[in-house]
């Protein structure tokens, strides 16, 4: 009986995928070195890391246990506040909250600790909320998430709760990515680390996402969504189980607004809006319902569109004498929409489908049997 | 000890004015293999899911190992409405236990309609089932530090498999199998929960008569191997006269017979309800 299970699947696809996840951190460490720190590529590897484990944290309700939730840029919001709040030096906190006598938050935390404090009020939020809202399917629960992160968004911007969030005013003097960046006596950075520590930190909270869809409990929420009556009887606790992974979910949600505060600098939550779980929801649509490789390259490929590639189409091009015509601001949102409905048209179920890195390499190398 | 593993008192299911089972009173000994039959729309699979916990009996109680696992009378609206048997003995405390927990104590089943996990392979299908005897929580499990727990089921698994004969499509998805394999990998994942009862709602059903034959013996087989008391509904009479104990008859949610199949082959009740009014 053991050699079947250890014999049955070559170790050869995962080893390769790991060679391939660590070559790509020790590329983004060396560009860091050497390319100049305000080239665009940076901001997109940054802000794609964010995206990418807010996206996974997503599917890994709607793809792995079918829950429709959309609640995410709610617990993002919980999350980048309870990071901005805890850190935010003491000597800056009479200035941060000028309209609030400096706040009632009279300490600050580590950045490590005020990380994990983002995921678990998060996930704290979202055990409550879970309660009431779990017990609704599919679209009910996904109307019930979006109004709770509506409302989320509004208390925090409540002025009664202003020495603690400070109304509707900006959080911000917090750490920072920039702040990773090794600096010597004089000021200046020896070694650069403000894109390859938001790829550690995303990059360890994927891990644990994965490895939480590899164990029992994973597969008990795979159960869940492929069908819940005969989860149920086969003796999985529905409510148990789908509390767990909103809650779970949420954490890393929390943590990816954590490191989106991060990445802004600032925390305002009127930008928490509903279209910021659109764009999530995009990225695991079109990375594929179910794959956490496809959410993270979509997020890279979301972010790098949006914000670098598709960037000339809002400028005036001159091809010699010639004006490109329909360039101008605004066109590129056109286009990237066109992409967008390309995408989904061609790819019915994602770029990756269910497929994750492992498996393009496993089909490769039986091609290569054949 | 009592000697019945399954004991059904007076249960009585209501939906609306639609009484689907009424005063179904019935027992399933340790080791049996019984049968619950009836024409189409009889009320078996809703007797089934108050078993399962799936329905809150409208009134009655269901007892496993002694074990009040459904106990209620009509509540509510359902009091004007209520037109089953005396209501009276089981007013006040009433007891409503979930699937999963039904599940947990001893009481697997398949479905009519199979319910496979589709998104999975065979083997994590039946591996799946086997986490409700989980004792690691979800930090342990992630972090993968219940080895020997996850070893063990594995190994479980493999020789669930082999017993049930589906070794060779351990790797496949679930719904690439032939309908036979997906009927008996529901039986392979129901038992993988350890159950003391099994149930089993139309097995054969979509079966061809060889296929039928094998399920027969592979019930007995399966019901000696994990000492199984198997309560069964069935259509197909030839698999139900061979296989069942004892045999218990209901048409429009009411019994209209019990007894060994050659009782029951005889019964004129029987015949005028279910065989005369069916077949010919």
């Amino acid at each position: 009986m053991k050699q079947f299970v250890s014999d049955r699947k070559s170790r050869t696809p995962a080893i390769l995928s790991f060679a391939v996840i660590a070559l790509f951190y020790v590329l983004v460490f060396i560009a860091e070195q050497h390319l100049p720190s305000t080239s665009m590529l940076f901001t997109v590897l940054k802000k794609g890391a964010t995206y990418a484990l807010v996206a996974v944290s997503m599917n890994l309700l709607n793809g792995f246990t079918g829950i429709f939730s959309l609640g995410q840029a709610g617990f993002m919001l919980i999350g980048a506040y309870t990071y901005a709040i805890f850190t935010i030096p003491l000597d800056q906190r009479a200035a941060v909250y000028q309209y609030f006598q400096g706040g009632a938050v009279q300490f600050s935390v580590p950045v490590p600790v005020a990380l994990i404090f983002a995921g678990l009020a998060a996930a704290f939020f979202a055990f409550l909320i879970g309660l009431p809202v779990l017990r609704l399917k599919s679209d009910y629960l996904a109307i019930a998430t979006l109004g709770f992160a509506e409302i989320i968004r509004a208390i925090f911007q409540w002025n009664q709760l202003g020495p603690i969030t400070n109304g509707s005013n900006m959080l911000r003097m917090f750490p920072n990515f920039n702040d990773f960046n090794i600096r010597n006596d004089a000021g200046e950075v020896t070694v650069y680390l403000s894109t390859t520590i938001p790829f550690v930190i995303s990059g360890v909270c994927i891990a644990l996402i994965v490895l939480l869809i590899h164990s029992g409990y994973g597969r008990a929420f795979k159960a869940i969504r492929d069908d819940e009556i005969a989860a149920e009887a086969m003796g999985i606790n529905l409510a148990h189980h789908k509390q767990l992974a909103f809650s779970i979910s949420s954490f890393f949600a929390g943590v990816g607004g954590a490191m989106l505060a991060m990445y802004q600098t600032t925390v305002q939550a009127k930008s928490f809006t509903s279209a910021m779980t659109y764009e999530i929801l995009l990225i695991v649509v079109i990375g594929g319902v179910g794959s956490v490789t496809g959410s993270v390259f979509s997020s890279f490929l979301f972010v790098a569109c949006s914000e670098w590639w598709l960037r000339f189409l809002d400028e005036k091009q001159m091809i010699g004498t010639f004006e490109v015509p329909l360039l101008r601001n605004g066109f590129r949102l056109v286009v990237f929409s066109v992409i967008i409905m390309i995408v989904v048209l061609f790819f019915r179920r994602g770029i990756m489908g269910t497929k994750e890195l492992p498996d393009l390499f496993r089909r490769k190398t039986k091609e290569g049997i054949k | 000890m009592e000697n019945n593993i399954l004991r059904i008192e007076h249960l009585t299911m209501q939906f609306g004015g639609v009484v689907a089972v009424n005063d179904l009173s019935m027992e399933i000994n340790r080791g049996e293999i019984v049968a619950l039959i009836g024409p189409n729309g009889a009320g078996k699979t809703t007797a089934f899911n108050c078993v399962t916990g799936v329905y809150e009996p409208t009134n009655g109680q269901i007892l496993f190992c002694g074990r009040q696992i459904a106990r209620s009378s009509p509540t509510g609206k359902m009091r004007k409405m209520y037109a089953g048997n005396d209501a009276s003995a089981f007013v006040g405390d009433s007891v409503r236990l979930s699937p999963d927990h039904v599940t947990k104590l001893g009481i697997a089943r398949t479905f009519q309609n199979i319910r496979l996990f589709s998104g999975m392979t065979v083997f994590d299908n039946v591996l799946t089932a086997k986490h409700l005897r989980r004792k690691s929580n979800f930090l342990v499990s992630t972090l993968h530090l219940n080895y020997a727990e996850e070893k063990r089921m594995r190994e479980e698994t493999w020789e669930l498999l082999k017993a049930v004969h589906l070794l060779d499509v351990a790797d496949e998805m679930a719904t690439s199998l032939p309908y036979g394999k997906q009927r008996l990998l529901e039986i392979a994942r129901a038992l993988a929960t350890k159950p003391t009862l099994l149930l089993l709602d139309e097995p054969a059903a979509g079966m061809n008569p060889q296929e039928t034959e094998e399920l027969s013996a592979f019930i007995r087989q399966i019901k000696d191997e994990f000492q199984l008391s198997i309560f069964i509904i069935e259509h197909h009479m030839n698999l139900v006269m061979d296989i069942s104990d004892r045999i218990y008859v209901i048409d429009f949610g009411r019994l209209i017979a019990s007894g060994v199949p050659a009782e029951i082959q005889n019964n004129p009740a029987v015949i005028e309800a279910y065989l005369g009014g069916e077949d010919q």
